[in-house]
């Protein structure tokens, strides 16, 4: 029991990109990137288009590696969300969220036990024996963060829960998009995961991200970056402009 | 915004998100009356034309039996335990080569699909065999190896292997590659994401695969049974039919043919249908009506 207590858990990032950079072929999608995302963080990736940032996602989530620079992550396994819920349609959401508990051969009373509280917390329990295609888009989009926090919440003996989601809720309707921005914040708080939210969207990335960070576009760079407080209005508003002038930047060249 | 609201708006929105639940088909009356009355009473126009044309005397008996004729001539047939003896061996063989052309065409639809250099060399040789018609295959088969039991496996399973393996390819070729990389992210190494990410996913081609090949197992054994005949073969019901040809005895004739029809028949009714049904349901794709 004591061994539990005295796990090294200080750390003080769970992600930490040095002078990362990413080319495919002539192609730099990524140049110079510094990052650090402390433990229960909730960072926010910002920018347009072509500016990497799901390539980003890639590097942290350890599908793609680095051509430069240094991804260190202090996670068991980062978990990922997509812009598609992508459930295994042949699952129904209880065993989705199993799935990643299965993979590592957790055994199947645990395993129930586990995908049944996911599924609370993200007030699903009831829909645990719907399949993917007997639910909405917004319930399918929070099946998947529950089968994502499965991945990440139970490995973090090797470090903290993180959380990585690329565009979650561009595909929803917006008051769906509205509930689950609260939605996430709530589970966020509750489960001290820390969040790297890759999204095009000022005002999203404003309510949810305690930090918003803007990256330019081809290649990606980190324009600046802000702390968020209280007056979101007003940031948004800076952020928006500035947003603005990195996508104008790209008319002259 | 106050925590009780915005659980009672999210329960809102997917009660009302959630698409509505498929309808129970027909019950009762209405689904003999769309399901089993049609296929019936085409049945019975065929019978009344058939003998119709009979009763016309348009071509000679031998040609033409009546359909009583027909009917007398199977239950001599059946009563001599001819009817089970033939649709034994046939079926045996052709549930037997099927099963073994499974075992086979699964892990070769396998590699070529997941193995560039080798769906470069045989992929297109695998889709030309499956235009090939197996009939073809007979000559060589018993040049081979003679005729006995295993020519005949060898040209059921020459006819159905492609097709099993083809099915497989088409059905991973579908696969979302989005849920290939979910799998990686959830920590499935190689074998885990081929066992619990591509086979599922890939399962509905794969079915379609092992229809065509039963289709084709039991065509070409058809095929088989009626140019190979030999006192060691046994009879199956294409000998029956090659008999009833020596004969001139068309009752018999049409008797095998429409025994021939009933195993196709039987098989993807009890068998393939309601398997397809299933899987292609709790995917939500729509399967075949009712």
């Amino acid at each position: 029991m004591t061994a539990l207590l005295d796990k090294p858990t200080r750390i003080d990032h769970v992600v930490r990109l040095s002078g990362v950079g990413k080319s495919f072929g002539d192609v730099a999608a990524l140049d110079g990137v510094d990052l650090d995302v402390a433990p229960g963080e909730f960072v926010c990736l910002l920018g347009a288009s072509g500016c990497g940032k799901s390539t980003l996602l890639s590097l942290v989530a350890g599908l793609d590696k680095p051509t430069s620079g240094v991804v260190d992550v202090h996670s068991g396994r980062p978990a990922v969300v997509f812009q598609e819920p992508a459930l295994m349609p042949w699952l129904t959401a209880a065993r989705n969220v199993e799935l990643p508990l299965k993979l590592r051969g957790i055994g199947r009373v645990e395993r129930e036990a586990r995908a049944a509280e996911l599924l609370d917390l993200v007030r699903l329990g009831e829909a645990a024996r719907k399949r993917p295609h007997e639910l909405s888009g917004g319930m399918r989009q929070r099946v998947a963060l529950a089968r994502a926090l499965a991945t990440t919440l139970d490995d973090s003996d090797s470090g903290a829960p993180l959380l990585l989601m690329d565009e979650p809720f561009a595909a929803l309707d917006a008051i769906t998009r509205d509930v689950l921005q609260e939605e996430l914040r709530r589970i966020w708080a509750q489960t001290n995961t820390s969040v790297l939210f890759v999204t095009h969207d000022v005002r999203e990335a404003v309510r949810l991200g305690q930090r918003v960070v803007l990256l330019s576009s081809r290649p990606g760079r980190v324009v600046r970056e802000w702390t968020v407080g209280d007056g979101g209005e007003d940031l948004a508003h800076e952020i928006t402009g500035e947003l603005r002038g990195v996508i104008s930047s790209h008319a002259r060249g | 915004m106050p925590e009780v609201d915005h659980r009672a708006l999210e329960a809102g929105l997917d009660a009302l998100d959630a698409p509505a639940l498929v309808q129970q088909g027909p019950s009762g009356l209405r689904r003999f009356a769309a399901v089993v009355l049609p296929p019936l009473v085409a049945v019975v126009l065929i019978i009344v034309v058939w003998q119709a044309l009979w009763a016309a005397a348009l071509w000679p008996e031998w040609k033409l039996p009546s359909p009583l004729a027909v009917a007398g001539e199977f239950v001599r047939l059946a009563g001599e335990g001819k009817i089970t003896e033939t649709l034994w061996t046939s079926t045996h063989r052709a549930v037997l080569g099927f099963l073994v052309a499974v075992a086979i065409g699964t892990p070769l639809g396998l590699v070529v699909a997941r193995v560039r250099v080798v769906r470069a060399a045989i992929g297109p040789l695998l889709s030309g065999l499956q235009s090939l018609p197996s009939v073809a295959w007979v000559p060589a088969a018993v040049l081979w190896l003679g005729l006995n039991d295993s020519m005949i496996y060898a040209v059921v399973l020459l006819g159905a292997v492609p097709s099993i393996a083809n099915g497989l390819v088409a059905g991973i070729d579908q696969v979302p590659p989005l849920l290939l990389r979910v799998g990686s992210v959830l920590g499935a190494g190689r074998l885990q994401s081929a066992r619990h990410v591509l086979l599922p996913a890939a399962f509905p081609g794969y079915l379609a695969g092992l229809k065509q090949g039963w289709a084709f197992s039991w065509r070409s054994l058809m095929a088989a049974e009626i140019i190979a005949r030999s006192p060691d073969l046994g009879i199956g019901l294409g000998q029956l039919l090659e008999q009833g040809r020596l004969l001139t005895d068309m009752s018999t004739v049409i008797t095998a043919i429409l025994l021939i029809l009933a195993v196709g028949i039987g098989v993807e009714l009890l068998f393939f249908r309601p398997l397809e049904r299933r899987v292609l349901r709790s995917r939500g794709l729509t399967g075949a009506p009712a």
